[in-house]
């Protein structure tokens, strides 16, 4: 079978590669700057041939290269996982601030998270590329989906997405609630972990805390 | 109400657990202090009922071992008339009221719904400000978001959100949440950091406003 991404896997490689090496400068900028990495690690992937056919089956939708570079917009998707809450919302300023990238869409399930108690920041963008895209267009524009995160929500994560191909555990309820609970009590640790950051850092701290 | 009744007089202890059955009470009648201390160790109650003077052990013996064993069911004491030692002695002990005999069978049901509606109130689960939700049974927060907190940062909120209209000093938020330890103004200082992210990341409507002069209060944010 051909591939659903037809003649655009080397642009959407491209465009990953491009990212990644921005999040790599940023990091060493950062590192340079206040001798700390911004972020923990970084992962990258191409959406698997089989999940994008999914996908767009999912979705209702037809199963064409076209559909799947511009209705589906995660065919690129990019990992960051940070140590604190503040480094991941410093990335997501420096990545509004990427030449030749527009922000398409900002999601903050970290300020709000999902009921199940999933956290993640996601930002969908549109990069630039020398390469033409489906439409025709050189530089061609392909969607790529930054997803960032601490640590624990990182784990987190792993174990929800273990619970999500298990359907026959008999105590799914009581499964779903504690870690929901779980979720909940990382959130704390993160936010203390923050705290605690800023008072030892602070120079004024921990006398600042006016209106906290 | 479930309630446990000790008293040696058969016929009164007969008329009375008579009386609170009809009313709607499940009642357990027993002769004397120490089986009212067997009971109160095999089963829960919602009240004690219990007659001062009894044989092989009296009232206020058996009032102090049930609550040596951490048991705080609410405990109404019957005494005779005149006794103000008794009464005195039966309120050291554990009780929470008392009646002297002879007393009036409506009125003894009326005692008893007072402690049991003083229990309930006691036991608030949730407490709310703005948007915020503070539910002291699961230590968690919520407002947008739901968020976990310490042992500590459950009592040291309860303390805000009990005292919205005035500012509350380092000191008091001391006495309150961290009673015979060594914890100093920064400790306070520090858990008020904690408390007011931890608001922060869930976006509560409400702040911790902190001044140096006065101390701590909560404030609602206008216009989030």
């Amino acid at each position: 079978m051909a591939s659903i991404y037809g003649e655009y896997g080397p642009a959407l490689r491209k465009v990953m590669n491009r990212l990644t090496s921005e999040l790599e400068s940023f990091n060493l900028a950062h590192t340079r700057e206040h001798g700390e990495s911004l972020y923990d690690h970084l992962s990258g992937r191409i959406k698997d041939e089989e999940s994008m056919r999914e996908k767009l089956r999912r979705r209702g939708l037809e199963e064409s290269t076209r559909c799947a570079l511009r209705d589906i917009q995660d065919a690129v998707g990019i990992r960051v996982v940070c140590r604190f809450i503040d480094d991941v919302y410093e990335t997501v300023r420096l990545i509004r601030g990427i030449p030749g990238c527009t922000v398409v869409l900002e999601k903050d399930y970290i300020r709000n998270a999902k009921e199940n108690g999933y956290r993640s920041y996601h930002i969908i963008l549109e990069a630039e590329t020398d390469e033409p895209d489906p439409e025709g267009r050189t530089p061609g524009r392909f969607f790529a989906e930054i997803q960032l995160r601490t640590i624990a929500m990182d784990t987190w994560a792993a174990l929800e997405h273990e619970l999500k191909y298990k359907k026959d555990l008999g105590n799914m309820a009581l499964v779903g609630q504690e870690l929901r609970r779980c979720a909940n009590e990382l959130a704390a640790c993160d936010v203390s972990m923050q705290t605690l950051r800023r008072i030892i850092r602070g120079p004024e701290a921990p006398g600042k805390v006016n209106a906290v | 109400m479930k309630i446990l009744f000790a008293e040696d007089e058969h016929d009164l202890r007969d008329v009375v657990t008579a009386y609170l059955e009809l009313q709607g009470h499940t009642v357990t009648a027993v002769e004397n202090g120490q089986q009212a201390l067997r009971a109160a160790m095999s089963d829960a109650f919602d009240a004690i009922l219990m007659d001062v003077m009894m044989p092989v052990m009296d009232g206020l013996t058996a009032m102090r071992a049930i609550r040596e064993s951490g048991n705080t069911m609410p405990a109404l004491f019957l005494t005779a008339k005149g006794e103000v030692s008794d009464r005195v002695e039966g309120l050291d002990a554990g009780a929470d009221d008392y009646l002297t005999k002879p007393f009036a069978l409506e009125e003894l049901n009326a005692r008893l719904r007072a402690l049991d509606r003083r229990r309930r109130d006691y036991r608030v689960r949730v407490l709310s400000f703005g948007s915020l939700q503070l539910d002291t049974e699961a230590s968690e927060l919520r407002a947008r978001n739901a968020i976990g907190l310490s042992q500590k940062e459950v009592r040291l909120l309860c303390c805000l959100l009990s005292n919205t209209d005035r500012y509350i000093s380092a000191d008091e938020l001391l006495r309150e949440v961290w009673p015979g330890e060594s914890a100093g103004e920064e400790t306070v200082i520090m858990y008020i950091s904690f408390l007011g992210d931890k608001m922060k990341s869930i976006q509560a409507d409400a702040f911790i406003e902190a001044d140096r002069e006065r101390g701590f209060r909560l404030r609602e944010v206008q216009n989030v």
